[in-house]
């Protein structure tokens, strides 16, 4: 039996969708949604593409506590488990690749959005055993190459199929992406939005709505690492509005300022 | 118990990739040493590795290393050896070679010169056939007049009582080249006219016939061991009908469903074809299977087969043994006489899956490159023949086969299980491999049903899909296993934080195929972009 990933995760984080379910596919993510830290996006690598360009996000779901490699080294291949804890599960069957609960530890996890049933077990020298929908697959996950621009690359096996994928996490690339739109809005001359590329504590706000600002002028200063950070306006332009006051703790990406 | 002495002090390999470590393997077994040709491409390659002498032909072109006839024969009398082992492909079936090396004084372990000349003329193997009441696949027996338009009522006849659809083939031919199908009689002149302009570049010879196109059918054929006295053995039978491009992916013996009455038969028309040929050696005649139990002859082979190694698995005759033998004079040995009367009542079932890199969502295209995992099957019944480490080359020189994985069980249904375990143990990385493919296979009903044909693959392989299916559980897998590596927002990623399991890994690689060692060099190899 497999806990309800529902029950587990308060979803306040999480878009405030309440019903623990994301926006599906990535195009469509909010950008004022914030995004779990540890949010992944994997792509096939281009090297590796045939036909399609498909992208999964993966993310713990949101609220929950995180158990960083609370499923590593579990198991018969692990290394860790111990005979009696094996014959303790009555669920695992005899070639013990099947997980239980107990021994997985599964952690709720959404993909594209969408609670999943999956869990994934390391069992040593690079190979994991991934669990879906009663699905058994051995796969092998090689050393990821270091990162570039936050995305790391590493070869993947799966039923004899090789291929390479890139992944980063979904703040990074969800804030290059707005970056992007960003900057293309600049250009276009329409509203700008400033976002938080730290986290951190609001310690100042210098403007408000309505005030009219020029390129480099201080908006709002954030405490960061024990540091104050001035935010300056990137260009020339009015307040729309401020969303944020002082002494509110922010996240990367969190909306700050409006700039018209 | 006599101990037989080696039947050569020294042998010249004259090959390269699996076959040539076959064949140096048997050499130390029996006490021979081994010298080893190779180009550029392979100066570290396992089989240069292996031997106990090496000698450079050349550069990687085949034509200016493996093919080079002058050379081989050079290398065996500079390092004195007394005879030379052709393997397959390469020059194997050059009757010019054979000739080279028994002009040299040297023993050619393989059918004497004339009778690889003869056979290779599909045209002369049909005649003689025809001379001893084998059946060949329907046809005609003498080139097409291609030249003469006078007489195309004549052969327009001939192909008339043959039936539409068939096929022009070229009399000198292999891998399909020069062959031409057929469907409708206002075709037939263009056809022979194209199938014999490639035929006469591809092989000098431009001879083409006619031959019906048997389809659905299935490719059986027969092993045969003769030595030099006359006497000529049938090992046994292989089923070879799981193709693409002409080029077989998995074999075994013996070739399911056949009675005993059949295989009988089978194996009495490959010894009378063997004895009218005077073969000498190994030798393998192929038959095409119709659907209503007919054997029609194809060809004969004159050399060793890529998958001789399953008949040995069930046969139990060393053929590569039993060929330096032969080679060097003696009777067949009293171990392939046995195995010759037990041939129709086989004990036990072998497969072999043809581990090639080639992408077979790809339509089966070559995927020549740097290894990098390579973990190979093992365990009861499992036999490996192979050339590569991890971290070694496939060269784009050359065939891309990289492994024969062979099983062996006491039946069918027990060697397909043991198929399917093997391969869930196999790990390549690197490149892609024909190993999805093979997997399918093992798992399928058809095949276990012994639904063969050579039309198989084309009706029950959808490699496109099969991929995407394993890329969404792989992107899945990456995935999870990278929300425990992704750092905390805003801080830069720290190299070397993934999984422990990972760097005790990469330490053991590092311990055993000098992973590390190639650097940055190795990793442009693996990550290409």
């Amino acid at each position: 039996m497999s806990p309800h990933h529902d029950t587990l995760g308060n979803d306040t984080l999480s878009n405030g969708n309440g019903d623990g379910k994301g926006t599906g596919n990535g195009e469509a993510l909010p950008s004022a949604g914030i995004v779990h830290p540890r949010a992944v996006r994997v792509r096939l690598s281009a090297a590796s593409r045939i036909e399609d360009d498909a992208v999964l996000r993966v993310s713990p779901v949101g609220g929950s506590v995180w158990m960083p490699n609370a499923t590593v080294g579990r198991g018969p291949l692990g290394g860790v488990a111990t005979p009696d804890v094996a014959v303790a599960h009555a669920g695992q069957d005899d070639t013990g690749f099947e997980d239980t609960d107990v021994l997985a530890q599964r952690r709720p996890v959404e993909v594209d959005g969408v609670p999943a049933d999956v869990a994934l077990r390391a069992a040593g020298s690079g190979r994991y055993v991934l669990t879906g929908d009663g699905v058994v697959t051995r796969v092998v996950l090689e050393d990821s190459s270091p990162a570039e621009g936050g995305v790391r690359r590493r070869e993947v096996l799966v039923d004899g199929f090789r291929f390479e994928v890139e992944t980063e996490s979904e703040r990074i690339a969800a804030l290059r992406e707005r970056a992007a739109r960003g900057r293309a809005a600049a250009a276009r001359g329409g509203p700008l939005e400033v976002r938080a590329i730290i986290p951190g504590k609001v310690a100042a706000v210098s403007v408000v709505a309505g005030d009219t600002v020029i390129a480099g002028q201080q908006l709002l200063v954030v405490e960061a690492m024990k540091m104050q950070n001035e935010l300056r306006a990137p260009r020339d332009g009015s307040i729309v509005r401020v969303g944020v006051a002082p002494g509110e703790s922010i996240e990367v990406g969190d909306l700050l300022v409006v700039i018209s | 118990m006599t101990v037989e002495s080696p039947p050569f002090a020294r042998v010249l390999v004259a090959n390269r990739g699996e076959i040539a470590v076959r064949i140096i393997r048997a050499c130390h077994e029996m006490g021979m040493e081994a010298v080893a040709v190779y180009s550029d491409a392979d100066a570290s390659a396992a089989h240069v590795r292996l031997a106990d002498i090496a000698v450079r032909l050349g550069p990687p072109p085949p034509s200016e290393s493996y093919l080079r006839i002058d050379g081989v024969v050079e290398a065996a009398l500079a390092t004195g050896a007394q005879a030379v082992h052709p393997g397959y492909g390469f020059l194997a079936e050059r009757a010019a070679f054979a000739r080279a090396v028994e002009a040299a004084g040297l023993a050619f372990v393989g059918p004497a010169s004339d009778a690889i000349e003869a056979l290779g003329d599909k045209l002369n193997a049909r005649r003689l056939a025809a001379r001893v009441d084998v059946p060949s696949v329907p046809g005609t027996l003498e080139p097409a007049p291609v030249d003469h338009p006078d007489q195309a009522a004549e052969i327009i006849a001939t192909a008339r009582r043959i039936g539409f659809p068939l096929l022009v083939k070229a009399a000198a031919g292999g891998g399909g080249r020069g062959m031409r199908r057929v469907t409708r009689e206002e075709d037939l002149a263009a056809a022979l006219v194209s199938g014999s302009r490639e035929a006469q570049s591809a092989f000098g010879d431009g001879s083409v016939y006619l031959e019906r196109e048997i389809l659905p059918a299935r490719h059986i054929e027969v092993q045969l061991l003769a030595d030099a006295h006359g006497t000529v053995v049938a090992l046994g039978e292989r089923d070879c009908s799981l193709q693409r491009r002409h080029q077989k992916l998995v074999e075994e013996a013996p070739a399911p469903g056949l009675t005993e009455a059949q295989r009988r038969h089978l194996h009495g028309l490959a010894i009378r074809l063997g004895e009218a040929a005077s073969l000498r050696n190994a030798a393998t005649c192929e038959f095409l299977y119709d659907p209503d139990g007919n054997f029609w002859f194809l060809e004969v082979n004159t050399r060793l087969q890529v998958e001789h190694g399953v008949t040995e698995l069930v046969s139990g005759v060393d053929i590569v043994r039993e060929q330096f033998r032969i080679a060097a004079g003696a009777p067949l040995s009293p171990e392939v006489t046995a195995a010759g009367e037990r041939a129709a009542t086989p004990a036990s079932h072998a497969i072999e899956a043809r581990i090639a890199a080639e992408d077979t969502s790809r339509a089966f295209a070559p995927t020549p490159g740097r290894v990098g995992r390579w973990v190979m099957p093992a365990g009861p019944g499992v036999r490996i023949d192979t050339h590569i480490e991890a971290g070694d080359r496939v060269p784009p020189d050359y065939d891309n086969l990289i492994a024969k994985l062979m099983v062996h069980a006491h039946d069918r249904d027990a060697a397909i299980d043991r198929l399917r375990r093997a391969l869930d143990e196999t790990e390549i990385g690197g490149v892609q491999t024909t190993v999805p493919f093979h997997r399918a296979v093992a798992r399928s009903e058809a095949f276990r049903r012994g639904e063969l044909s050579t039309g198989w693959v084309e009706a029950n392989w959808d490699g496109a899909a099969a991929r995407r299916e394993a890329v969404g559980r792989g992107l899945l897998a990456a995935g999870l296993a990278a929300m425990d590596e992704v750092p905390a927002a805003g801080r830069p990623p720290v190299n070397g934080e993934t999984g422990s399991a990972a760097d005790r890994r990469d330490g053991q690689a590092a311990a055993g195929n000098g992973w590390r060692r190639g650097g940055r060099a190795q990793g442009v190899d693996r990550w290409p972009s």
